[in-house]
This record gives structure tokens, C-alpha cells and sequence, in this order.
């Protein structure tokens, strides 16, 4: 297996907090990558130093190879990584479908046709995409008035609709109920069955210790930990973290 | 009659305006840069016509190109910079542009005659439809073709995917980014064919009023421009049409009477609409109530 | 013409002197825009209109002319107040234009009253010692402009103990930074966000009376003009920046200044709007501007 993601010495410091420290990380090609720790150990800020959101204080990212570091957001969309987001973002005011449409990759057809060209020949693609999503049906509503479990299904179709190679779930299953959480673990595991690579961000421990393969713990900006589920479960450091001692977790 | 065509007219150039900030406003920037913009086509045109004997059409052409270039030079640097910033950015704009045709002085003899850009005097004898045996049916006619092709050109952008992406920019910035659009560059496209727009409504406001001077490109004018769509609403480019109507059709024609009140009105117009509608008029669910009231006659046809 | 260098230093120190009361309004702007991330486009307005008020007092009643230093700042404050609950107080929080845009519209509610009340034409305003004159050496000094920045010092002094010393400081600077965390530390966010719309309106008022004061006219044409100025040092200081905007409102003065001396009145202006223009493409964050680092 070969590195699709490669983080290397990669800092980030807000004033003085070092919210990201000299952080390294491997995720593999095909896998689903589990990144948990207690809140603000910096988790979803590695999020958004991949994304390029913002700008980080050192070290390296790099997708198949290629740096990423001096790119801007968009750019490393189209180099093959897209997101949600903690607190779904989506275009309110667009319908379902448009939403999948602004974000819809197509390397076959040309500049023109991708910008000006009507809504009929993608229909069945997106609307393909819309049924795997279980949203097929709401595909003329606007994404403002769809219910919770329906918006964290379609932020997650519109990060498909780029054609990752690498998808960043930054906790996706928050808010969610255990029906929903079942349910999100069957689409990331077709995802990664149809050869996407997932980082996944979550504090919902039943459902990263069940989908992910390998898993990585961050505390205070650091690595404190790595290995399969079964290996970070028996890991007292990682208890420490969580729970302050390994006494007080028992 | 010439009266009623006269307020037509202004209507159709009011629109072209209108429209040109609500191409804009749909990636979520508003921009007091259009009156730069317009002024820029009517005295390039201008110019033109007057001092180089073009024909109208080459000459709102080039009228129209000047603008766009303005526009995307200038779009680059505001529009890389975020949010309010532009405001300010785009009242400078304006302000230069004014300030230099305010002191732009360009006259020339044709045929005997002095003309051109005088300063502070303004820019008279721009009487190319007079000269070529235009009819005032005509000249509206033209103005209504150029307003006709831009609403026609907007409403179709809503059917393409660019429409959804500059909407998409507008909804919310960090997520479009994050779905692979390059934000400077949307906005600064929308931003020249904002200017374009401008640009041809400059030159048609300047040959069928055959005068303009600095006086008339002020920041009150950028906002009548930017207030059309925001009171009419960004759902529809109807919205910017119903507004022009409404306010230069109803309000500033039809109540000469009120006399420089109506100014005041205006102000105290915008701020009560934008605290009672802060989407303007036709909002997302009106037009979507609208087309589903549209599509029920429709059935029961 | 030539000019030398005696000339162009008379000219910068004259712009720096009456730049001070770009920086007063520049610290309104920026105070204002620090509370609540919001611009408020009719600021400056409000500065001239209270001016105005001073002086419609001042000549209704017989009292000293010298009134208006004291009316025009509290009806700034009071309109700041009117424009807090009309403008900004009801908008919904996510929208962005629309407050703005009711900004804009009381701009030139503001204006065109003014205007439809002078019919448009200027008003003499009481000067300030302006017999007065210092000589330094080959320089002179306008004891009226020597006041206007010594009043202007004073005043920028007083808002900054204020908003740095004061309870009601905190609570601005509280809200300005996590509206939410000082909701939840029983913070009235409407109540402050309205004491400092009035405290801006109150530094307005003097800003504009100053102006006036400097200038010996109260016009209508003042606002426009005031208002991109007060605009430009604010965001040339870096928005949200009060040391920056203080800065900002000299260097404006200055440039102003050395300007109308080398290109004449009429271009002058068209050289400190381009100005913004340079500070945009090589410091689009102002002379001491953060750049937005964490959403």
C-alpha cells in the first residue's frame, strides 16, 4: 500500500497555542482512517490545514506525492480531496440538486459545456447519486428546509460529487441518532468499497472503532497514539487522555 | 407622448444598471463601483461618436469592452480582499472615476465646431441619434433590445450550472470553496460582466440625454443601482425590474408633486424595506409560492 | 511652479493637524465596526448633521456660538442612537446587506434632509481662535488647526480609557470578540452594541463640529467626502484596528494636504482615493491588520 496523504512535521500555532505540533501521519490508499482525541486536541484544525483554510506554521502535506502546502483551497479540491464540515455548510438557497451540480467533477466534458452547459445530460448521474444518498425524492426542495439526518446526507453526497480520491469526514456522525449512525456507517463503507480513501474525524467511538482500519489519537496537537481500533482500545495512554487516568475510566 | 417615452427610456437605463449590480449581488458582494462603470461607457462612447464620428454600435461596443476591463482590473485586488472592504473599495472607485471626468478636458474641432469632454462644463453634443434622423420610438426601442438581451442572457445563466456556482458563491463562501470553485475568480467574472452591462448602459444614457457631467455619476446614483435588486430581490431578475419600475416609474415620476422629498424618500425607503423585507421583495419562498400558483393555473387549464 | 521643501513640509504639517479629525472619525468607524463586524455607512453623516443641530441651536437662542461644541456631539450621540435601533438593531444576524444597505439608505435620508433644510447652500460656523499663529522658524502654525488636533488628542485619549478602563469598555470589548461567551457572562449585547453607537456618535459630533470649525462652512457637500475619508482611514488602519486608524487619519491629512499643493484642489481627492487603491494591492490588511486566521 502507498501513502495517499502524508502530513510530515506539520505545525500550526495560533498565538501561542500550539494547536497542531509537529504532527506526522500516514493514511493509506483504501483504508478509512480514524483521527480522534478530546475536544481541542486538534483534530479538526488538521482538517482544515489539509483544506488550506488556513495557512500552516510548518512542516509539509502531501496528496499522492505532491505538496500541497502553497496551494489554495479550491486547488487542492480539484487535486482529489473534498470535506464536510462539523456544522453542516450548505447552500441554503440552492435546491438538493444544485447543490450536487455546483460541486460536480467532470473531467470528460469540456470548459463551456461544465459551465454553460443545461442541467439534462447530468441528470441521471447526479440523480444516480441522489438515490444512493436517499435523497432522490427530494431533489427540488431546498437544502435549507431538509431535515438534520437528510442535510448531513447530502453535504456528503456533495463531497462525493467532486470524485475524491480522499474524502475528509469531520465528525459527520455529531447530532445524529443511533438509526442515523448505523446507516452513515454503511455509506462510508461503500465509499471506501468503491476505492475512496476516508479520513475520518469523529468522536462517536461505536462508530469509528467499526468502520476504520487504522486509527490515530491527537492530544494537545500531538500524536499520542496509533494503530488498529483493537490496539487504541487497550491503549492506556489514550485512556489517559480521555478520561485523565486509566483509574478513573474503570 | 415624448414625455411618456422619455420615462420608458429612463426605466430601460435604470434597469441595465440595476442589473449590472444584481449580477454581483448574487456571489454576496454588494459594489458601489457600477455608476464608475456606467460612466466610463457613456463618456467613452461618447467620445467616440462625438470627436471620432463613430457609428453607435462600434462605439457602445467599445463602450462596453472599456468598462469590462475596468471592472476585472479592479475586481482583481477588491475582490481578494473579503466582504465589507469592497464597499469601501468600490465608493473610491466611483469617486475617482467621477473626479477624473470632472476634470477631464478633451475638445476637438469637428466640422468647424468645438467639442468633447469640457470639465466642470461637462460634456455636451453628444447628438448622434439626432444627427442620423433617429425617432425618439427608436432610440427606446434600442435602450428596450440591450434590456431585453440582459434579462434574457440573466434568466438563462439560472439554467446553466454557472448560475447555481455565482449562487453558490453568495450562500456561503468557505463551502463553495470547499466544493472546488475559486472564489477571485467567480466574483471577478461577475464583476466585469457587471461592468459590461454598465458599461452599455452608460452609452446609451449618454446619447439619448445627449449630456452628461460629472453631476450625475455620484455614490446616490450607485446606490439606486445596487437598491434595485436588493429591494426586488435576488431570487428572480424580475425583482430589479419590478424595483426600477416601482421607484423611478412611480415614485420619482409619479410624485413630482412631493418635489425634492421624494430624495428623502428614497433613503427612508431602503431603510424600512430592509427591515421588513431584508430579502427584497421577491425572496426565495415568494418566487416559489409565485411558480407554484403560476403552475396550478397552468393544470387547471 | 516650483516648490521647495519648505512648502511641501508646511503643507504635510497643515494635513497632519487637520487629519486629526479623520482620525476621530476613523475611530468611530472602527469602534463600531469592532463591536459588531458591521459597517455603519451613515456614521459620518450623522457627525455633519449633528454639527448642524449645534448650529440651528446656536442661532434660535441667545447664547454663545460656541454651543455648538457642546449640542452638535450630543445629537450625534443621540442619532448614532436612532441609527443603532433603525439601521442595525432588527436585522437578522446572518444577513450581511441588509443593514449595510439601511445604512446607506440613512446616509442620504440624512443628507437630503440636510440639503431640503439649507436648500443645499453652505453655512458659516463659528471659527476658533483663528487670529491666533505660531512661527517656528520658517514654518507657521494655524493656532485654530493647533487646537483642532490638541481637541482631537483629548477626545481619542478619553474613548480609549473608556473602552480600556471602564466596565462599559470590557463589556464592549467582551461583545466584540464572542458575542456568544459575554451573552452568556450577562451581557446585553443590544445594550452595548447601543452605548457604543452612541459613544462613536458622540466622537463623530466633535469630529464634524472641528471640521466645520477648520473649514469656517457647514455644507452639504461635506458628507460624501467626510464619509469615504473616514472610510478609507479605517480601512487603510486595517478594519478593526484603533491604532491603526488613528495612523491612518494623519497620514490621510497629509497626503491630502501635500496633494492639494501639488495638484491643485479639483485632483486632490483622486490622489487619496488611489492611495486605498495601493494599500490594497500590497497591504490588504492595513497598516497593522491581522490577517483572519480562524473562522
Amino acid at each position: 500500500m502507498t501513502a495517499v496523504l502524508a502530513l510530515s512535521q506539520l505545525a500550526k500555532h495560533f498565538g501561542g497555542v500550539r494547536a497542531v505540533d509537529r504532527l506526522d501521519l500516514q493514511v493509506e490508499r483504501g483504508e478509512v482512517f480514524g483521527l480522534i482525541g478530546p475536544n481541542g486536541s486538534g483534530k479538526s484544525t488538521t482538517v482544515n490545514l489539509v483544506c488550506g483554510i488556513f495557512p500552516q506554521t510548518g512542516g509539509t502535506i502531501e496528496l499522492d506525492g505532491v505538496e500541497l502546502g502553497r496551494l489554495q483551497p479550491h486547488q487542492r479540491i480539484e487535486a482529489g480531496i473534498s470535506r464536510t464540515f462539523q456544522n453542516i455548510r450548505l447552500f441554503g438557497g440552492l435546491t438538493v440538486w444544485q447543490n450536487i451540480w455546483v460541486a460536480w467533477r467532470d473531467d470528460e466534458t469540456g470548459w463551456a459545456s461544465n459551465w454553460f452547459g443545461g442541467s439534462r445530460h447530468r441528470r441521471a448521474q447526479i440523480q444516480e447519486l441522489l438515490a444512493f444518498s436517499n435523497l432522490d425524492h427530494r431533489s427540488e426542495e431546498l437544502a435549507g428546509n431538509l431535515s438534520f439526518g437528510e442535510q448531513r446526507r447530502l453535504e456528503l453526497a456533495r463531497a462525493v460529487a467532486a470524485k475524491p480520491k480522499l474524502i475528509l469526514l469531520d465528525e459527520p456522525a455529531a447530532g445524529m441518532n443511533s438509526e442515523e449512525v448505523t446507516d452513515l456507517k454503511k455509506r462510508i463503507l461503500k465509499l471506501k468499497q468503491s476505492g475512496v480513501t476516508v479520513l475520518l474525524v469523529e468522536h462517536v467511538m461505536e462508530l469509528v472503532m467499526s468502520v476504520t482500519d487504522r486509527i490515530a489519537v491527537l492530544n494537545f496537537g500531538k500524536r499520542i497514539a496509533h494503530g488498529t481500533p483493537q490496539e487504541i482500545q487497550q491503549n492506556e495512554l489514550v485512556q489517559q487522555a480521555y478520561f485523565g487516568s486509566a483509574e478513573n475510566a474503570k | 407622448m415624448a414625455y411618456y417615452l422619455g420615462i420608458v427610456q429612463n426605466i430601460g437605463i435604470h434597469t441595465l444598471l440595476g442589473l449590472s449590480a444584481y449580477l454581483l449581488l448574487l456571489t454576496g458582494q454588494l459594489s458601489l463601483a457600477q455608476v464608475g462603470f456606467f460612466a466610463i461607457g457613456a463618456y467613452t462612447s461618447g467620445i467616440l461618436t462625438v470627436i471620432f464620428g463613430l457609428s453607435i454600435f462600434p462605439a457602445l461596443f467599445a463602450g462596453a469592452l472599456t468598462a469590462g476591463v475596468f471592472a476585472f482590473l479592479v475586481g482583481i485586488p477588491v475582490l481578494y480582499v473579503r466582504g465589507l472592504m469592497l464597499v469601501v473599495a468600490t465608493i473610491a472607485f466611483s469617486e475617482i472615476v467621477r473626479l477624473f471626468f470632472f476634470n477631464l478636458n478633451w475638445r476637438a474641432m469637428v466640422n468647424g465646431v468645438e467639442v468633447g469632454p469640457d470639465s466642470t462644463q461637462g460634456f455636451r453634443e453628444i447628438r448622434y441619434f439626432a444627427a442620423n434622423g433617429w425617432e425618439q420610438i427608436e432610440v427606446v426601442s434600442l435602450i428596450w433590445f440591450f434590456v431585453g438581451a440582459v434579462l434574457a442572457l440573466l434568466w438563462w445563466l439560472d439554467r446553466v450550472r454557472a448560475g447555481a456556482v455565482l449562487r453558490a458563491v453568495g450562500e456561503d463562501e468557505l463551502a463553495a470553496q470547499s466544493s472546488g470553485i475559486n472564489l477571485t475568480r467567480v466574483k471577478v467574472a461577475a464583476m466585469t460582466g457587471g461592468g459590461i452591462i454598465a458599461g452599455i448602459g452608460g452609452g446609451l444614457y449618454a446619447h439619448s440625454t445627449t449630456y452628461v457631467d460629472h453631476n450625475t455619476f455620484t455614490i446616490l446614483l450607485a446606490t439606486f443601482a445596487v437598491s434595485y435588486p436588493i429591494l426586488g430581490g435576488l431570487s428572480s431578475v424580475f425583482g430589479t425590474l419590478i424595483a426600477v419600475i416601482v421607484i423611478q416609474g412611480v415614485m420619482i415620476e409619479g410624485m413630482r408633486f412631493l418635489g425634492d422629498f421624494r430624495n428623502i424618500l428614497f433613503g427612508l425607503l431602503i431603510i424600512l424595506a430592509m427591515n421588513f423585507r431584508p430579502n427584497g421583495l421577491l425572496d426565495g419562498n415568494t418566487v416559489a409560492a409565485l411558480k407554484r400558483r403560476l403552475f396550478f393555473l397552468k393544470a387547471k387549464r | 511652479m516650483g516648490f521647495d521643501h519648505i512648502d511641501v513640509l508646511q503643507s504635510v504639517i497643515d494635513g497632519i493637524l487637520f487629519g486629526s479629525t479623520y482620525a476621530v472619525l476613523g475611530l468611530g468607524f472602527t469602534i463600531i465596526f469592532g463591536a459588531m463586524h458591521k459597517l455603519n455607512l451613515a456614521y459620518a453623516a450623522s457627525a455633519i448633521a449633528g454639527a448642524y443641530v449645534g448650529i440651528g441651536v446656536a442661532t434660535l437662542l441667545p447664547v454663545s456660538p460656541y454651543i455648538v461644541f457642546i449640542i452638535g456631539p450630543v445629537a450625534s450621540g443621540l442619532l448614532g442612537l436612532i441609527l443603532y435601533t433603525c439601521c442595525f438593531r432588527l436585522m437578522p444576524d446572518g444577513n450581511q446587506l441588509a443593514p449595510l444597505m439601511a445604512s446607506i439608505g440613512a446616509l442620504f435620508f440624512i443628507d437630503e434632509i440636510i440639503i431640503h433644510q439649507t436648500a443645499g447652500s453652505p453655512i458659516s460656523f463659528p471659527a476658533l481662535f483663528e487670529d491666533s499663529f505660531f512661527e517656528i522658524g520658517e514654518f507657521g502654525i494655524r493656532g485654530d488647526l493647533v487646537f483642532v488636533m490638541l481637541a482631537s488628542l483629548v477626545l481619542m485619549a478619553l474613548l480609549l480609557l473608556l473602552l480600556f478602563k471602564s466596565k462599559l469598555g470590557l463589556a464592549t470589548r467582551a461583545v466584540s470578540q464572542q458575542v456568544v461567551a459575554a451573552q452568556l457572562c450577562g451581557i446585553q449585547t443590544h445594550k452595548t452594541n447601543a452605548t457604543t453607537f452612541i459613544m462613536a456618535g458622540v466622537l463623530g459630533g466633535f469630529a464634524g463640529c472641528l471640521a466645520a470649525a477648520a473649514v469656517g462652512v457647514l455644507s452639504p457637500l461635506l458628507t460624501i467626502p467626510l464619509t469615504v475619508k473616514g472610510l478609507i482611514v479605517t480601512v487603510i488602519g486595517g478594519l478593526g484596528s484603533i491604532p491603526g486608524a488613528i495612523i491612518a487619519g494623519f497620514m490621510v491629512g497629509a497626503f491630502e494636504n501635500l496633494f492639494l499643493l501639488l495638484r491643485g484642489v479639483n485632483e486632490r481627492d483622486i490622489f487619496v482615493f488611489l492611495l486605498l487603491f495601493v494599500f490594497l494591492v500590497f497591504r490588504p490588511n492595513g497598516i497593522f491588520g491581522k490577517t483572519i486566521d480562524r473562522d
